[in-house]
């Protein structure tokens, strides 16, 4: 664990255990914690003693401040302050009745430590490699300690010389939705409320782009007379309206162009979903549920790792997948061709062949927000 | 002294100004950005892992070189003239064991094709062009291009099919006949894989009543 981390944490003894084993929280040396009951009542905090600790622990010398200098001028904003405080008196006062209680386990103790230290964790944005790390480390242990299965996941970040790009081909799809059923699979979508990050929109011939008249959910032989098909999701804007209302920056666009979202970080007041010109966004109103042996073990932090309840979710171009060299899930799973997916930076891709020599448009270009997601014609 | 501290005080703010633009790259727009920060990819990321699997040939066509799936090795009965051992006009009407009788050309029409548009029916192992050329079964997509010109045209391009895997160099893309069934190559109607419950229950119903 590095030194300078940016959130405190409540050592439960698990770090030191080469120098006193057999420690816990307690800080006894000896056999359980509590032994005798008449020690553990001397172990044990006041109320009120439990209740300076906790504050001294989560907001420190903060409390001394007044409102102004708390939101200004110090290593934390205010959401932060809030959080830490109410959360460390709840946590805290779970971990440390775990810690010291004959019944519970190192397994126990070891899951009070990893929820600390991620409850109090900063924006991945602002993390170091170091700390990416960390964090991924305490969520794959956390998941083996909750499931005993095991999970893979990365924080890779973004490869140079790579903004990806997106290419859609309206006169290829035929409104199979083979993408929409992998996207659900690769990305760990909520089973249960049947979450899509990709819509196929079936359009009548002749009507041109009427998202409003549209069939999103369609359930007939494919495709039909008289109509096309167009897939619409997030778009990676360049210049995206999301990034710019989310009041606690949990969402932003990585140098690899991806806009992606700190599932973590999020407190889900769905501004960006407001904002979003194109119902990129998807809004998880419960926890996100999948069968264990459907699980895609192979998460990415930004990308299709699980997600909690009530937190801001959308087509992250398969980050897991594409920061790794594969294409997304989506582009794979096309029977047609309809989907090319590259680097605009390379003038070797094909997506810049397509860019360069066939007639590309964007949905509403007038407003600026620049998508990375073309569509054109044969 | 007081021309001195003007020179300075010049110098300074011009190197701040140069270098501030330097610095901030701000693009007008995303094709501004592509054509600013292009450059040909050479980085660390490759698809070379993802397609260890598979065997591929180079191609060069035009100003396009690029790698497609070997088809030979995927053909179930070939090397053809392990049956077709004599040219098929000696062949008719033999006893022999049929194998693939049942193939039907569902490719344009009877007028424009038969078995013998592609197929050398003198030597079983290739195929031959319009005009009487050998074409290796491995190179069939050059059979394609003679009639679908403007798909062919994509194709090389990148607009059209898809890529055996990644999207990182090198470039591998799968041929006409990885996708399309040369016999019958256009994709048929079929019923959706996915259908989502929930949002039709929301529509019917509405949400608000
Ligand atoms: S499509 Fe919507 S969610 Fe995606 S980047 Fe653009 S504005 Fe944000
Ligand atoms: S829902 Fe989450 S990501 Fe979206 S604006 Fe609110 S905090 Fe930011």
């Amino acid at each position: 664990m590095s030194d300078n981390k940016k959130w405190y944490s409540l050592d439960l003894g698990l770090n030191n255990k080469k120098e006193s084993s057999g420690s816990c929280g307690c800080g006894k040396s000896e056999g359980s914690c509590s032994s005798t009951p008449k020690e553990q009542v001397e172990e044990e905090l006041s109320p009120e003693e439990f209740y300076e600790a906790a504050i001294n622990a989560s907001i420190g010398e903060e409390r001394h401040r007044d409102g102004f200098e708390q939101v200004f001028d110090v290593k934390m904003d205010r959401r932060s302050a809030f959080k830490k405080l109410t959360a460390s008196l709840l946590i805290g006062a779970g971990a440390v009745t775990t810690s010291c209680s004959v019944t519970t386990g190192s397994d126990t103790k070891e899951k009070a430590q990893i929820d600390w230290e991620e409850q109090f964790k900063g924006n991945y944005k602002l993390m170091t490699d170091e700390e990416k790390q960390g964090t991924i480390n305490r969520l794959m242990r956390s998941y083996e300690l909750r499931t005993d299965k095991k999970i893979n996941m990365t924080a890779e970040n973004a490869a140079e010389d790579v903004l990806f790009g997106y290419a859609f081909n309206i006169s290829k799809c035929q409104g199979y939705m083979n993408c929409v059923n992998a996207c659900v699979e690769e990305n760990n979508q909520d089973r249960n409320s049947e979450m899509q990050y990709i819509r196929i929109h079936e359009m009548k011939d002749g009507e041109g782009f009427k998202f409003d008249k549209a069939d999103d959910n369609y359930y007939h032989e494919v495709p039909a007379e008289g109509h096309f098909y167009m897939g619409t999701q997030c778009f990676h804007c360049d210049n995206p309206p999301c990034v710019e209302v989310c009041p606690v920056q949990a969402t932003w666009k990585e140098e690899d162009g991806l806009v992606v979202i700190d599932y973590d970080w999020c407190v889900g007041c769905r501004y960006c979903m407001a904002a979003c010109p194109y119902d990129g966004r998807r809004f998880n109103w419960s926890k996100p549920e999948v069968p264990e042996p459907e699980v895609n073990k192979n998460q990415h932090y930004l990308g299709n790792r699980m997600r909690k309840k009530g937190v801001m979710e959308k087509c992250t171009f398969c980050v897991q997948r594409t920061r790794k060299g594969k294409n997304p899930a989506c582009v794979e799973a096309c029977p047609t061709g309809a989907r090319i997916f590259g680097n605009l930076l390379d003038p070797n891709s094909t997506i810049r062949w397509v860019l360069e020599n066939k007639k590309v448009f964007r949905l509403k270009e007038d407003l600026g927000t620049e998508p990375k997601f073309w569509y054109f014609m044969d | 002294m007081k021309n001195r501290t003007l020179i300075y005080s010049v110098v300074v703010l011009l190197g701040v100004s140069l270098f501030s633009c330097k610095g901030e790259e701000e693009y007008h727009s995303i094709s501004d950005k592509i054509e600013g920060e292009s450059k040909p990819y050479h980085g660390a990321l490759t698809s070379e892992q993802l397609l260890a699997d598979t065997e591929l040939i180079e191609i060069t066509e035009g100003e396009h070189t690029f790698l497609i799936p070997e088809r030979k090795g995927q053909i179930k009965s070939f090397a053809c003239i392990e049956c077709h051992s004599k040219p098929v006009s000696q062949m008719i009407g033999k006893d022999a064991p049929k194998a693939h009788w049942d193939i039907k050309v569902n490719h344009a029409n009877s007028d424009a094709m038969n078995c013998a548009t592609c197929h050398n029916g003198e030597d079983m192992n290739q195929l031959n062009t319009l005009t009487g050329k050998n074409i290796d079964f491995n190179l069939s997509y050059k059979l394609c291009s003679q009639c679908h010109s403007s798909q062919f045209e994509d194709w090389k391009g990148g607009a059209h099919g898809k890529k055996v895997a990644g999207w990182a160099p090198p470039r591998a893309s799968n041929t006409c006949v990885n996708c399309h069934n040369p016999h019958s190559p256009s994709f048929e109607k079929r019923w959706p894989v996915q259908f989502n419950t929930k949002t039709a229950i929301e529509r019917n119903e509405g949400l608000g009543h």
